[in-house]
């Protein structure tokens, strides 16, 4: 009775304040724009239903996590308003028992907190009942998937969350404290279960994730198909019930330990540490005189100073305290000491990549662990503006908090010392904890014993850059809460304008000049350093500086002192303070910003050409409608392309002056040419013989030049281009954080043939996202085609001969596509000239660094290699790979076509290496970060091997743009490369590398997908596919399947080929018998079990040994909806019996191993073996059933 | 130095529909010493200390502390002010000498030597100079009490403002801590508002009584009570019939002594078997109060 009494007046109290309203409101207009915008990173180019069950589920948990941070004033005040306003002495001596109390409070803060979350389905709702949406995008109405979403996440979220929120603001006796039980939930679902999740850590990862962000993502964005996340229900299942289960289980937990803990006495004042030390409590020791002594003792005289010099000092005086504050409090101790080690245990665990450990380079570390872009929290480090958020809001209003305030304020300081104070001291903090980040990052280089320290760099980046952006937002957080002055609300709105700037390309912000503290971000690699990316860097943050100097003033203006707290008796105030330091001020950051930002703007949209999304959507689909239809008209061919490059590093500028030989290979006469330039550069064309430009469109880039004679079939012409390079002003975007991209610096210039011209209309140009093309009125384009709808006469790309000589300044080394032919110095410059004798086909990419070359002739192959000078200690590994796939490969798929093969190490930070052209791969510096000393897997060597294999796959044997497209690339790339393992390095090698790909990271398996002919998630191609081509080497045999992918090359010479071609072959090799397995891996989704149950062994009275297996099998196909179906196994599979293993191996030696008939269910298998079997059971290689887990067992 | 306060008027917004006038048109004028402001709760005292000290704005109205401009001038004054508020908190983890060394540097005591001397005073003459690295949250309302003085003396002020200060003493400590204020007295402006008369009575040269927002009554206490002289009278009666008496009299106060009552009573003449009483400053506060002297006498009588 009484705690329903308590648990109405509560809720009724806080009803009538405007904070839940206002969070209720945020919520319904967050969800309404994350169902409408679809924020969730929609990777298909298919239609999304909004009101599919997947979108509901998605917006609910993503909402969650926002609530999360923006909510938690609720449970606090419910927690803690009475021992904040001091009332809890009346409250207390009441008749009412713990449970009452507790009870009632909390169930009020539950319930507010239940209805706020009600408002994401509300605006889930609004986005698509509501006006403005589009009705082909809304599905059948299903109430069960919005009650499914409200009653499993919504309310176990509200749950969990105001658990934590309420315990920490009733032990503390603060309702801000709520915020902080708020940020611990935040810090295991984001960063903590991200950083899991990469580690190769799933189970515990879905497990530690308190909102289930991560387990719905995870299940349903890459598990479920297009048609499940369309139709299928989201219930409480697997990973997800045990979330839930979970995380009750520890919310229940968390309010019995609280029950237990609170008194509902007079809190006596102890240091929160001693929640943990309870017998040493810090009371008053000694009983205190009384009274005031005489004043004959005087007081020295000593002399008052209220000049500048002294506001200063008090400045740092009120700095040191708020430092203090902040430092001392148990948050702070979380930021400056537990999250850093946090941080390095991260590190240390996260800096492998497939296992393999990574060298703890400066430049990685700084760029990738020990730093975070400010506006786009994708790591841990979006904890310091969140915790910014909290402290400014702690810092400004500590004073009224503790009660000090009138004294304070009626101190001859001036507000400006008090603002400035405050902020310096949160400055203060931040700058620690950069400065523990130095010490981080050299912990962990001295852990992994990497010595050539560059603590300038650190210092440089950490304290100069990040901490920059730091004290920027921080600025921003004390003027929003100064302005605001309502806690709750003032938090409430940083955090807002924290929402924007991270989302603000989403609500159409996109210049940053608009987004605070925004701005091309540095970069930091071993090959372009940092200072090239400073220049637009430091313009836009002297911008923000200026910015942030004016709130700054409007900040002392509108400050806070004595009673007048309204905001109309402080713009009364206004007058007393805008003094003439004041105006000075105000003014001179007007001017800053508005001459630098009209210098920025210059160099972004004058000088640069900007152009916004939505223009450069709206461009795309003009260029579809004015020029499709000359899509596959006829056009003269190019076959030939000679260059002349020109790179001026230290200028940033290049010329290219080349020369298209284009031959009319079509039947009838060509009377135009279409041509396409790039946009990014200067470009001059000109035709061997008259030719007028019927058609010059600058804007969507596309040129109609009729020739004055036609082109006859056979004939051929010259088109002469010069194309300039020129460093005109800032990119808004810049390079982004890796520093990867296409730019010409100092040091790692990098450009592709993209900047040449095109001949004839570009399909690839025209709008693909569904919601795009719908928008601007085009009609909807088939994603990709069945293969079977593709004529298999379409013709591949046609391949040209290559000729470019290159140039660049004397120190550095220019790449160009091609057989080195000579090398010469030419005044301060070097040249290059490369060439193919034998037409290649890819993107054409050119390179000019400071490369360290290695070259070496492989029969008839020019073998080059430039990396990094810093990054020559993988050429081993690698060399012994292509050396190796050239030998095999050509062996087996048939020969090598080029007399070069180049592998160049491309500037930026990131992992991936890739195929550009025939014989050209290049890698990412992040690739050569992999440890080539490791004893491990070997994955420079896998890697490189199946990038060999893309020489074949890809280059020569061209895929159609069709579905199963991947399977003819990616797929048959990777299956090259186990091929190449096992050959090379044996079958345990093999199943070490099998291993490596069955990690779920970054494909996790999917049950339902498409069959292999037809596939198109990344799984199939990069998994699946390679598995079944592995598996019907082994059941087939190697030398057949390899027959007919070599065949398939021959046939496909000159055309595109697809899996309905590649099937083909291969059934062409496949014996009768084996055709059921050949249905199973390609034409169906086919999902074998197997198991084994129980494995014994005993000797004979011959000396051998009798092995019995109990195994279980079990077949099922499934569809992409999900659907499965049993179907019998009837099939030959494996069974393999092995000795002990020797050190180093994961099996030992096989003493047995042959295909046994099996069918679906349990069986028995007896085999003999000469030798003291170890271990043993069911298709030992995982040649069908991909799951690692139960197919051996010890045998006993 | 002194203060002069010219028709200060202070009107609190109450929700969209009331309004409460704390001051009406005060004046006063205050000279060195020891100037006590008494009145009942919610009279306006806060209020005006609170404009005083630079904490609040008047809507209307002047103050001048010697040539400062206290409206318009707030740092000036704080400067030479002292200012103990009715309430405060501390931060309570942290120890009397560092928040007080803090308080000092606010107070632009610059230079380190000097400013340690002063803490080191202030805490001594507070008495809390034993105590003085032991955290406040761990202290007493007295010690706490006293702790807000020092923070109030830091820098010899020329303006003190005292608000409600001896609520939190014991006996003992509120005489002496009086003392200590009419010792300040000599050589600034000390403002004591109170609702406890003795506090005045004790100390205070002058002295205003206010209610609703207005001054009543300004004077010096010993010639108030002078002025009363002969007019107060007191008798002791059974409680039954102080209804009759209320008709016949004005009675100004009444007291309940060992099961009867104690009335007071104001009359120029004798009015019959009523004794004289010596007045006393609760005479002056209560007939003050009731409207028999002071500035709303007129209305009142």
């Amino acid at each position: 009775m009484k705690c329903w009494e308590i648990f109405r007046f509560e809720l009724t109290y806080q009803l009538r304040r405007p904070w839940p309203w206002l969070f209720l409101v945020v919520m319904v207009v967050f969800a309404f724009f994350s169902t409408r915008i679809a924020i969730l990173p929609v990777t298909l180019p298919q239609d999304f239903i909004l009101n599919s069950p997947f979108i509901i589920t998605s917006v609910t948990v993503f909402s969650c996590q926002i609530w999360l941070l923006l909510a938690p004033a609720v449970a606090g005040e419910a927690a803690a308003r009475d021992r904040q306003t001091r009332m809890h002495p009346l409250l207390f001596t009441s008749p009412v028992r713990k449970a009452e109390y507790l009870g009632g409070r909390f169930g009020a803060a539950f319930a507010l907190q239940a209805l706020i979350l009600l408002g994401v389905q509300v605006g889930s709702l609004l986005a698509v009942y509501g006006p403005g949406a589009n009705p082909e995008l809304t599905g059948p109405f299903r109430p069960e998937a919005y009650l499914a979403a409200y009653g499993f996440l919504a309310l176990t979220n509200a749950l969990v969350a105001t658990s934590f929120q309420f315990a920490f603001a009733m032990l503390t006796g603060r309702p801000m404290a709520s915020y902080l039980g708020s940020l611990v939930l935040f810090f295991l679902s984001y960063p903590v279960t991200l950083t899991l999740y990469g580690s190769r850590l799933h189970h515990r990862a879905l497990l530690a994730d308190p909102i289930g962000i991560l387990a719905i993502m995870n299940e349903m964005m890459s598990n479920w198909t297009i048609v499940e996340k369309n139709v299928r229900s989201f219930t409480l299942e697997g990973p997800m019930l045990w979330n839930r289960l979970l995380w009750v289980g520890i919310a229940l937990g968390m309010l019995a330990i609280l029950y237990r803990r609170v008194r509902l006495v007079h809190p006596v004042p102890t240091d929160w540490w001693s929640q943990f030390t309870p017998r040493f409590t810090t009371k008053v020791k000694s009983p205190a005189p009384t009274g005031f002594t005489r004043l004959s003792r005087s007081i020295p005289p000593a002399r008052q100073s209220f000049g500048f010099r002294t506001n200063l000092g008090q400045t740092l005086a009120v700095a040191r305290r708020s430092f203090q504050g902040i430092a001392m409090s148990p948050g702070g101790l979380f930021l400056l000491l537990i999250f850093p080690m946090l941080v390095t245990f991260t590190v240390l665990v996260k800096m492998q990549h497939w296992g393999v450990p990574l060298l703890p380079r400066t430049a990685y570390l700084l760029t990738r662990h020990l730093t975070g872009v400010l506006t786009s929290p994708t790591n841990y480090w979006v904890m310091v503006p969140l915790f910014t958020i909290y402290y400014a809001g702690e810092l400004v209003w500590r004073e009224r908090d503790a009660g000090l305030s009138e004294s304070v304020d009626a101190t001859p300081v001036p507000e400006w010392v008090l603002f400035l104070g405050k902020l310096l001291g949160l400055g203060l903090i931040l700058a620690t904890l950069m400065g523990i980040m130095i010490v981080v990052g050299l912990t962990v280089q001295v852990i992994r014993g990497y010595y050539p320290f560059e603590i300038m760099r650190y210092v440089q980046v950490l304290l100069g850059l990040k901490l920059v952006d730091y004290l920027l937002f921080a600025t921003l957080a004390m003027t929003v809460q100064a302005v605001v002055n309502q806690k709750y609300l003032g938090q409430l709105f940083t955090l807002i304008a924290y929402l924007v700037m991270v989302f603000s390309s989403f609500l159409g912000i996109e210049h940053p000049l608009l987004v605070y503290a925004s701005g091309p971000e540095w970069y930091f690699t071993d090959m372009r350093g940092v200072e090239s990316s400073l220049g637009p860097w430091l313009w836009f943050r002297l911008y923000w500086a200026a910015w942030a100097v004016l709130l700054a003033v409007i900040a002392r203006l509108l400050w806070v002192r004595g009673k007048e707290q309204g905001l109309a008796s402080r713009l009364k105030i206004v007058r007393l303070r805008y003094t003439r330091a004041t105006a000075g001020f105000a003014l001179l950051a007007v001017g800053l910003l508005l001459s630098l930002g009209g210098f920025i703007f210059y160099n972004t949209n004058v000088r640069h050409a900007y152009v916004t999304d939505d223009e450069q959507v709206q461009r795309r689909a003009d260029y579809e409608r004015h020029y499709g239809k000359y899509e596959g008209i006829a056009q003269p061919t190019r076959v030939a392309t000679h260059l002349h490059i020109e790179i001026y590093p230290d200028r940033r500028e290049a010329t290219i002056r080349g020369s298209y030989r284009l031959v009319n290979r079509t039947r009838g006469p060509i009377t135009s040419v279409h041509l396409e330039p790039a946009f990014y550069v200067k470009t001059r064309m000109r035709f061997d013989r008259p030719a007028r430009a019927v058609v010059a469109d600058e804007k969507l880039g596309h040129f109609i030049y009729a020739l004055g004679q036609p082109l006859q079939p056979g004939d051929s012409l010259t088109l002469r281009f010069e194309v300039t390079f020129e460093a005109r002003g800032f990119d808004p975007r810049g390079l982004g954080s890796t520093g990867a991209g296409q730019a010409i610096l100092e040091n790692g210039t990098y450009f592709t043939g993209d900047a040449l011209p095109i001949i004839g209309y570009q399909s690839q140009r025209e709008l693909w996202g569904a919601d795009d093309r719908r928008k601007h009125g085009l009609p909807r384009q088939v994603t990709l085609p069945d293969p079977g709808d593709i004529d298999p006469r379409v013709a591949a790309d046609a391949p040209a001969i290559f000729e470019a000589i290159i140039g660049t300044s004397a120190d550095q080394v220019a790449v160009a596509p091609g057989e080195l032919r000579r090398t010469w110095h030419q005044g301060e410059r070097r040249y290059f000239q490369y060439g193919t004798d034998v037409p290649i086909i890819g993107r054409y990419v050119f390179f000019s660094a400071n490369y360290k070359v290695h070259r070496e002739r492989w029969k008839h192959v020019d073998l080059q290699v430039y990396v990094h000078p810093g990054h020559t200690e993988h050429l081993n590994r690698l060399l012994r790979s292509i050396r190796a796939s050239l030998a095999y490969y050509s062996a087996q798929f048939g020969p090598y076509p080029h007399r070069f093969l180049q592998v160049i190490e491309q500037p930026g930070n990131f992992m991936g290496m890739g195929v550009d052209g025939s014989g050209v791969i290049t890698g990412g510096e992040g690739f050569f970060q992999l440890d080539p000393k490791g004893a491990g897997f070997d994955a420079l060597f896998e890697i490189m091997a199946h990038e060999m294999g893309h020489q074949w796959w890809g280059m020569q044997l061209q895929a159609a743009f069709a579905e199963g497209g991947g399977v003819i690339s990616e797929s048959l790339a990777w299956y090259s490369a186990m091929q190449l393992v096992k050959k090379v390095k044996g079958r345990e090698a093999l199943r070490q590398f099998m291993s490596i790909m069955r990690q779920p990271d970054p494909w996790p398996p999917m049950r339902t997908g498409l069959p292999l002919l037809r596939a198109m998630d990344p799984w199939a191609n990069y998994r699946k596919g390679p598995y079944a081509m592995h598996a019907l080497s082994e059941y087939v045999g190697e030398a057949r399947v390899n027959r007919a992918l070599r065949r398939l090359i021959e046939k496909k010479v000159s055309s595109l080929a697809t899996t309905i071609d590649l099937y083909r072959e291969l059934q062409a090799v496949t014996p009768d018998s084996l055709k059921p397995l050949l249905h199973d891996l390609f034409e169906v989704n086919a999902i074998w079990t197997f198991n084994t149950r129980q494995a014994t062994a005993k000797q004979t009275a011959a000396g051998h040994w009798q092995v019995t297996f109990e195994v279980e099998a079990q077949k099922v196909v499934a569809d992409s909806a999900g659907v499965e179906t049993k179907v019998p196994v009837n099939g030959w599979v494996e069974i393999g019996v092995f000795a002990r293993a020797q050190p180093g191996q994961k099996l030992g030696k096989p003493l047995y191993l042959r295909k046994h008939f099996i069918h679906s269910g349990k069986q028995t298998i007896i085999i003999m073996v000469p030798q003291k079997p170890a271990r043993g059971g069911i298709d030992p290689y995982s040649l069908l059933d991909w799951e690692e887990g139960d197919n051996i067992e010890e045998i006993q | 130095m002194s203060l002069t306060i010219t028709n200060i008027s202070k009107t609190y917004s109450n929700g969209r529909t009331s309004t409460v006038q704390a001051l009406k048109n005060v004046s006063l004028t205050i000279s060195n010493g020891l100037f006590g402001l008494l009145g009942p709760n919610g009279a306006g005292k806060s209020t005006l200390m609170r404009i005083l000290a630079t904490l609040q704005e008047p809507d209307a109205g002047s103050i001048h502390l010697g040539d400062i401009d206290v409206v318009n001038q707030p740092n000036r004054v704080r400067q030479t002010l002292g200012y103990l508020p009715q309430e405060f908190g501390v931060y309570p983890k942290v120890n009397a000498e560092s928040l007080l060394d803090y308080f000092a540097v606010l107070k632009g005591f610059s230079n380190r030597q000097s400013r340690r001397q002063v803490v080191e005073a202030l805490l001594r003459k507070t008495n809390l100079w034993e105590v003085r690295k032991q955290k406040l949250g761990g202290y007493s309302g007295g010690m706490r009490q006293r702790f807000g003085v020092a923070v109030a003396l830091l820098g010899n002020p020329k303006l003190l403002i005292v608000d409600e200060p001896t609520a939190g003493l014991d006996p003992a400590e509120r005489v002496r801590f009086l003392n200590l204020l009419s010792e300040l007295g000599e050589n600034s402006v000390v403002i004591l508002s109170t609702h406890i008369v003795e506090d005045v009575s004790e100390l205070c040269t002058r002295m205003a009584i206010i209610n609703q927002g207005e001054i009543l009554h300004e004077a010096e206490p010993l010639k108030a009570m002078e002025a009363l002289k002969g007019r107060i009278w007191r008798k002791i009666i059974p409680k039954n019939e102080l209804i009759h008496l209320e008709r016949e009299h004005k009675i100004i106060s009444t007291k309940l002594l060992s099961g009867r009552t104690l009335v007071h009573i104001y009359s120029q003449e004798s009015p019959g078997d009523f004794e004289p009483v010596q007045p006393d400053l609760e005479d002056v506060y209560f007939a003050v109060m009731a409207g028999y002297v002071g500035n709303r006498k007129s209305a009142a009588a």
